[in-house]
């Protein structure tokens, strides 16, 4: 590769890099700094009083563990499903498997704004409200669809001959699945789950209709704290806070990240 | 060829309930709603397609669709090409390659609700360093005013957002390639240009193509970032389709809104059967 070519893509990179690294040192200076007229601090000056404030505040803390109850539910309800589903699709073909495949995409492509109202009408009734199990099972709607194409990718790249040897070695299909097949595709399992963490995690419309009045994930929280004197750097505080799960959930799976995931049809 | 069993929808029975529960219940809800006019949830009254009557043929809806085509339109030409552009170069990046990618992951775990205020305290009057920039130069930004500005900022936004998740897809589609078709065009002396239109191209048209539909489809029914920055405004000119229906949830017609998501669902469903159908041809072609 020439000179001119690695010094294009060093400014590349760089530039790539200022871009999306701006909003976030934004974000961290400000959550290091008191942005509130207070007596013993001057404004503008570095302080970790915001993170104080975060962890003697039960509405915030209280926030981090609703949001994390509701994302890790929701990431074991959807492998819990996902994955029979996705060995039925990467192993037969049956009656109806190009609908479901269809009404898959269909349903991740429908925004949330469009099931707000009667999933909200349809939660209540079932006593689903304020609780995290309730966001927990209405994120599946887009995520279960993701869960099963990434875990059928990653089971049709494994050989039939791999199931048929276990079950004349007299495997139930059961056990098949824990000894067997889920260690094979550990790697789809980390990138599935990662993908229903991150996506579970940060979306917002879903989680504020269905927690009126208890049970408020960190999102909501944050948006409470904007209001007549907004403490901006609390807010931006209580952001980087809700960035650290997601941050190491990119450390975990950094060597699969790129494996991404193929929509079947 | 995969064998034939009916007894594989055992194993789908789970995931087909929690679909049912989530998506198509309330989805026939929608729909049952979209006939009727709803003072409360208990008293309503049939009227028939009178809701779609008025959608359809309103200028309000006409002008919310054109916005969030041209939204859709921009997000792409932008988002595509230098997403791909950036696979391109990461994929001859050797070790800079694994943390450049979790680098664009980065914007991908930000709460959508903060995404608009993070790029707000850039922004800001007088305090925010993007702005104090621009004033160096002469320049002024005036997001809440001037439509313009609202719609390059929201644009510049959904842009860091969701760049990394078209990188990460197309540089999957990329590593995917066997090194000897390279290694071929290498021998026939084929320029960079002719191996990215002849070789990249067409064996990561399956990986962009998912990409195209899912940055379609996010962009075009944008709703919590773009309220975030403006609700709106200046004066309706970013009110694309969601928020529209937002206001019409806000508004308590709920009658209105179930039709108005209703056409929404089925631009939906028309779009997801096009790009299923042009799948099946290319797939029986090649």
């Amino acid at each position: 590769m020439s000179a001119r070519a690695i010094v294009l893509r060093t400014l590349v990179f760089a530039a790539l890099a200022l871009f999306i690294l701006l909003p976030l040192a934004q974000t961290l200076t400000l959550s290091f700094t008191s942005t509130l007229r207070r007596e013993d601090i001057p404004t503008g000056s570095y302080s970790l009083i915001n993170y104080r404030n975060i962890w003697e505040s039960a509405a915030l803390t209280s926030s981090i563990v609703n949001s994390l109850t509701y994302v890790l539910l929701n990431v074991a309800l959807c492998l819990a499903a996902a994955l029979p589903a996705a060995y039925a699709i990467s192993r037969y073909r049956f009656t109806g498997d190009r609908h479901f495949l269809f009404l898959l995409l269909a349903f991740r492509m429908t925004p949330p704004v469009v099931l707000s109202l009667p999933i909200f009408l349809l939660f209540s009734k079932a006593g689903l409200v304020n609780s995290p199990v309730g966001i927990a099972i209405v994120h599946c709607v887009f995520n279960l669809p993701i869960a099963i194409w990434i875990l059928e990718s990653f089971i049709s790249a494994i050989p039939r001959q791999f199931d048929e040897t276990a079950f004349l070695d007299g495997y139930s299909l059961p056990r098949f699945f824990v000894k067997l097949l889920i260690p094979a595709i550990a790697p789809g399992i980390g990138v599935a789950a990662f993908f229903c963490f991150i996506f579970s995690w940060v979306e917002v419309v879903f989680a504020r209709i269905l927690t009126v009045t208890a049970g408020k994930p960190i999102t909501m929280a944050i948006n409470a704290l904007f209001g007549f004197q907004t403490d901006i750097g609390l807010v931006m505080a209580m952001t980087v806070v809700s960035l650290i799960p997601g941050v190491a959930m990119i450390w975990f799976v950094r060597n699969h990240i790129a494996r991404g995931f193929v929509i079947r049809t | 060829m995969k064998p034939y069993s009916d007894k594989a929808w055992l194993l789908l029975l789970p995931a087909a309930a929690i679909m049912c529960f989530v998506a198509v219940i309330p989805l026939l809800t929608v729909f049952n709603y979209s006939f009727h006019d709803i003072f409360t949830i208990d008293s309503r009254f049939w009227i028939g397609p009178e809701w779609y009557q008025e959608i359809v043929t309103s200028s309000r809806f006409h002008a919310a669709l054109g916005r969030s085509l041209l939204f859709s339109a921009i997000v792409l030409a932008v988002q595509i090409p230098l997403g791909l552009w950036i696979a391109v170069l990461l994929l001859r990046a050797g070790r800079v390659a694994t943390p450049m990618l979790m680098l664009l992951a980065l914007p991908l775990v930000v709460p959508w609700n903060m995404i608009p205020s993070m790029w707000l305290t850039l922004v800001r009057d007088g305090t925010g360093p993007v702005w104090q920039a621009l004033d160096t130069l002469g320049l002024t930004l005036d997001y809440k005013f001037n439509a313009l500005h609202t719609w390059a900022l929201i644009v510049a936004m959904d842009t860091w957002h969701w760049l990394g998740l078209v990188v990460i897809l197309s540089y999957a589609g990329l590593a995917a390639i066997p090194q000897a078709y390279y290694q071929a065009a290498a021998i026939d002396g084929a320029s960079r240009l002719a191996t990215f239109r002849h070789i990249e191209l067409p064996k990561i048209a399956g990986a962009l193509s998912i990409v195209l539909l899912l940055r379609f489809m996010d962009s075009f029914l944008i709703y919590t970032e773009a309220f975030g920055i403006n609700a709106g405004g200046p004066q309706g000119a970013t009110t694309f389709l969601s928020l529209d229906l937002g206001e019409d949830i806000k508004a308590y017609s709920y009658g209105s809104a179930a039709a108005r998501a209703m056409v929404y669902f089925l631009i939906v469903l028309s779009l997801v059967f096009a790009f299923v159908k042009l799948r099946q041809t290319r797939e029986a072609a090649t």
